[in-house]
């Protein structure tokens, strides 16, 4: 097993001392994915812990496996990925290992894992298969998403969002959120590490006095179509998959600049297993195929080189995500209680 | 007769008659008694058990027509409920049957309470020992399905539907469990209940649906976070909080159609 000692964000990997990583960089430079046909033959048994998300579309991705690999025996545990992730850290406490893989939704439960030195070393030949910056070397970001603000396309144009997340609170226009939504509270970790908790708790009580609460963030992203509130806070796919299912919407998508309002976001696999079965797997979901898949059928932003974004993400050369350390979204504990200081949950 | 003495299990695994007996298991959050893998096993115990309540039933109204309300004692109708073993049976064989047992007791246990005409208070009696009945005609029934394998195991821990189409099932039987909780008078449950089906489940599935049908999808985050919880909180009637639930049920089955055809559609992977 190997440690790592220092987990950079995919933004920052991305920068790692040079240019601050841009959505285009994500999405440029299609040269060599991998065809599934290129793969080895999956043989022998497999436990996944599949964290629960994007309405069975992983299920699909896995079935498809399971077919192409008759003599792979995997066994799944689903449940919410925060669960999944407590679950692996109390086995390990215990003395035990159930999971070999771990398929998480959001790159900060992969940090709680690979911080407790519990992720496996992956093959140099498999983690390069991403563009440089997205090379971990005992985890692999799978899929992308950003935080957008996604605004009603009768009041407003791009033009007059506040490309600065800090200066929401000063505008004049209603916004939507979605506080106790799992999303919403990484991107507010995500400002604490960039801002410092009392500026975000300066920001989240300001914000508090004009945001309209919402249960999820497709909610939002509605309330702002049928004009409820001007703009709102919410990842990117949910406006895409609105605009998908009704293309007279009116809503369209504006990004902030370089600030936790265009944080990028990962769902993120990694091996607890030694072995090239393990690590196999993983190939698999790297492949043109799978990554086209998830990108056409989910929104999601395919993060191997050569594979179209999804269709709709407006303006990929104006985004500029900020440098921050994804792994460290794990650390919500102190976002929650800040948020619940701030009167917000 | 002898009474187990069965503690009321508040979050036992449910099996909806309707998913009957061909749908699997949906949701589980706590122990439940090995007797409801085992129903056929028990059927005379649990319909020992029926003409027992119905027994003390009539037994609390005599009292009551005695000796007025203090003598009638009716809180000790909801301690009889939780009591028998059938309690379990039909919580995980039948919620919607399950819901208007409650409703009928406390429909009783109010109507002595408020010290209601005699002819009020048969009324009330004759809708529980309905509900009883027709409660243990479903227990049968699933009896009959568990025997020839067409249903699968009560599980003890919550499941984790594995695609779309399950968590609609799922989230189907936990809306009969909301009108349940509500029927118990346990308001603030049936609330919990409803936000967490939309958060735990719902959630999951309308990205999918809003691209399929957009109007549907605001249909029923309407119903979850606005309509349902609303009936309760205002004290609707159960009968109207139910009417809410059976309409949800309807969209969620337009879902479910929606969304079987769009994955017969949906491209293979590899």
């Amino acid at each position: 097993m190997q440690r790592r000692t220092f987990i950079q964000s995919l933004a920052a990997l991305a920068a790692a001392g040079a240019l601050p990583l841009n959505i285009t960089q994500v999405l440029a430079d299609p040269a060599n994915a991998v065809s599934v046909e290129d793969l080895p033959k999956l043989e022998g048994e497999l436990t996944l812990y599949l964290g629960r998300g994007e309405g069975g579309l992983y299920e699909n991705v896995i079935k498809a496996i399971e077919k192409r690999n008759p003599d792979l025996k995997l066994r799944i545990r689903r449940g919410p990925t925060a669960s999944l992730t407590n679950a692996i850290l109390a086995e390990a406490k215990a003395g035990v290992r159930r999971a070999d893989l771990f398929w998480a939704v959001d790159s900060g439960a992969v940090g709680m894992v690979t911080s407790a030195d519990l992720a496996q070393a992956l093959p140099a030949d498999l983690t390069g298969q991403l563009r440089d910056e997205f090379q971990f070397p005992d985890w692999v970001p799978v899929t992308g998403r950003i935080r957008t603000i996604p605004f009603n396309t009768e009041r407003l144009t791009a033009d007059k969002i506040p490309d600065n997340i800090m200066a929401l609170p000063d505008s004049d226009y209603s916004v939507g959120w979605a506080p106790a939504y799992a999303a919403f509270q990484s991107f507010v970790t995500g400002m604490r590490i960039l801002e410092g908790d009392k500026v975000t708790t300066d920001w989240l009580k300001a914000m508090n006095r004009k945001a309209k609460k919402f249960a999820g963030e497709l909610g939002v992203v509605m309330a702002v179509e049928r004009g409820e509130v001007d703009i709102g806070l919410a990842n990117h796919y949910y406006t895409l998959r609105l605009k998908a299912g009704k293309p007279d919407a009116n809503v369209d998508l504006a990004f902030t600049n370089n600030d936790a309002g265009c944080l990028v976001n990962a769902s993120g696999i990694l091996a607890l297993k030694e072995g090239d079965l393990p690590a196999n797997f993983i190939r698999y979901l790297l492949t043109r195929e799978v990554q086209s898949y998830l990108a056409e059928e989910a929104c999601e932003i395919p993060l191997v080189s050569g594979v179209a974004p999804p269709q709709g993400l407006p303006g990929l050369n104006t985004i500029n995500p900020p440098q921050i350390d994804l792994t460290r979204l794990a650390d919500l504990r102190p976002t929650i209680d800040l948020m619940r200081n701030a009167g917000v949950l | 007769m002898t009474i187990n003495w069965f503690k009321r299990q508040h979050l036992i695994t449910l099996m909806t008659a309707a998913a009957l007996f061909t749908a699997p298991m949906t949701f589980a959050n706590g122990p439940v008694g090995e007797h409801v893998n085992h129903l056929s096993d028990n059927l005379e115990t649990y319909s020992q058990e029926v003409n027992w309540l119905s027994t003390k039933v009539e037994e609390m109204i005599s009292r009551y027509q005695e000796g007025g309300v203090d003598e009638a004692k009716p809180d000790l109708l909801v301690e009889y409920w939780e009591e028998v073993k059938f309690h379990s049976a039909i919580e995980t064989s039948y919620v919607p049957v399950y819901a208007s047992i409650w409703q009928g007791l406390f429909g009783v246990k109010g109507a002595l309470e408020e010290q209601a005409s005699i002819e009020e208070i048969r009324k009330q009696q004759r809708f529980l020992e309905e509900s009883l009945w027709q409660a243990l005609g479903a227990v049968k029934l699933a009896a009959q399905y568990q025997d020839k394998g067409l249903t699968e195991k009560v599980a003890t821990s919550q499941a984790n539907p594995s695609n779309s189409l399950e968590a609609l099932d799922a989230i189907k039987s936990r809306l009969d469990r909301v009108v349940a909780k509500y029927a118990e008078k346990l308001p603030k449950e049936a609330v919990s209940i409803v936000h967490d089906t939309y958060l735990n489940l719902f959630e999951g599935v309308e990205g999918e649906l809003i691209s399929l049908d957009a109007d549907l999808v605001e249909d029923l985050e309407k119903d979850f976070n606005v309509i349902l919880p609303q009936a309760i909180q205002k004290g609707q009637s159960i009968d109207e909080v139910r009417q809410v639930v059976n309409t949800m049920k309807d969209k969620i089955d337009t879902a479910h159609s929606l969304l079987e055809k769009s994955a017969e559609e949906r491209k293979d992977v590899f």
